[in-house]
């Protein structure tokens, strides 16, 4: 078969709602595309282990610091199965490490910006994994079989971590005026953000991924999906939101385009966020520290000595 | 350095089921970080690593498809039981009338 032929019959499998498997022939655009964001989703999960670790010294008790600890352990996890799933596309884990420290490739808007106390954790526990998980779950039924089998175990872990999240926001929310203030002060800061995490509206004649449908949701649709579940429940918990602020209109909860200011993350995809540089030193530094660790693993019997 | 397939068995009434691949230096270290990697809540009570260099697989899916009709091998080749339990008893009930005479 030529390549045309093999490509129409390609598109002909995956528009039937067909799955394509690691061993698959599989166009290279697609592969590229499916590889590079898989890597970005590992990526993220690394780089958003970070903030929360910053966050542990400021856990209120030893059971809130146990927990975090193990979500932590949670996200690194997934790192640990989206890049092993990555591999099979052709691209080493030292490359893909070595991208990320060299700003090659990409993570996620939320994880370049800085945490200031216990009312982030909540935040991020709960808004920020809530949004994840509304992409995630979108992504269940992706064209690309082995990425859907990780994630269906990493949406049951972010379905606790969710939970999680909720608990300490609501004993923040039925806490002192102080407990309250800092979950709103959070939510300020971390609104607009939580807003570019979905990304701007998809180009739907051009996205190769919604083509074949490893993405099967566009970005809009996915944003408004997160706005009509959360922001009824933070209204209720009596705290407000800062630009965009969500309008109800007919029952739908809308964030007017002209509100958002997409400037902070376009520097973000220059890797120009306020944290972007120090968080990439830092993992710069945990992965050189740990670098025995690598060596000791791939020639155990040189260093069983 | 080599990719291991893990697999899980999470009762002895279940069979073992794959959960998913790690890359590891030996048998031993494969074991180590399936065990992180997908029992880190119970979800299995045993374990296996296997090399995936030493897993035969098809080659060819389409030799699965089946060949002709076979319906006859699958159970809902015979969902018309009901109506021919039916049918029977109507044939029995006419005999024992038949009987009668």
């Amino acid at each position: 078969m030529s390549y045309e032929e093999k490509l129409e019959e390609f598109n002909r499998r995956v528009e039937a709602g067909d799955k394509v498997e690691a061993s698959d022939w599989m166009p290279d655009d697609y592969r590229r595309g499916v590889l590079k964001f898989i890597e970005m989703h590992a990526n993220s999960e690394i780089m958003g282990a970070l903030p929360e670790r910053e966050c542990l010294p400021k856990a209120p008790t030893l059971k809130r610091k146990m927990s975090l600890a193990a979500k932590i352990q949670d996200e690194i996890g997934h790192a640990q199965l989206l890049y092993r799933v990555a591999e099979d596309l052709g691209k080493s884990r030292t490359a893909m490490y070595e991208d990320l420290l060299a700003g090659e490739s990409k993570f996620h808007n939320v994880f370049h910006y800085p945490v200031h106390h216990w009312g982030d954790v909540a935040v991020i526990g709960w808004l920020i994994d809530g949004a994840a998980l509304v992409t995630q779950a979108a992504l269940l039924d992706s064209s690309y079989a082995p990425y859907t089998r990780v994630l269906k175990r990493i949406c049951s872990e972010e379905q606790l971590h969710l939970r999680h999240g909720e608990h300490i926001t609501l004993q923040l929310a039925s806490g002192t005026d102080y407990q309250r203030e800092m979950f709103q002060e959070a939510l300020n800061r971390w609104w607009l953000p939580i807003i570019h995490f979905f990304g701007p509206r998809s180009n739907v004649a051009k996205d190769l991924l919604l083509h074949w449908k490893v993405k099967t949701r566009t970005n809009e649709d996915l944003r408004q999906e997160f706005l009509d579940r959360y922001v009824p429940k933070v209204t209720e918990l009596g705290f407000s939101f800062p630009t965009p602020v969500p309008r109800l209109k007919g029952d739908a909860w809308v964030v007017a385009a002209e509100d958002i200011d997409w400037a902070p993350l376009d520097a973000i995809k220059k890797n120009r966020g306020p944290e972007t540089q120090r968080r990439l030193s830092r993992r710069r530094a945990v992965y050189d520290s740990h670098r025995w660790v690598r060596e000791a693993l791939s020639e155990p019997a040189v260093h069983a000595a | 350095m080599e990719v291991y397939e893990i697999f899980r068995r999470s009762g002895h009434k279940n069979p073992f089921e794959h959960c998913g691949a790690v890359i590891a230096p030996d048998p031993e270290m494969a074991l180590l970080l399936g065990k992180e990697c997908f029992l880190r809540r119970r979800e299995g009570e045993h374990l296996w690593a296997v090399r995936r260099s030493d897993i035969h697989a098809l080659e060819d899916e389409s030799v699965l498809e089946i060949a002709a009709d076979k319906s006859y091998r699958f159970a809902s080749d015979y969902r018309d039981v009901v109506d021919k339990r039916e049918a029977a008893r109507r044939r029995v009930a006419s005999m024992s009338w038949g009987g009668a005479s």
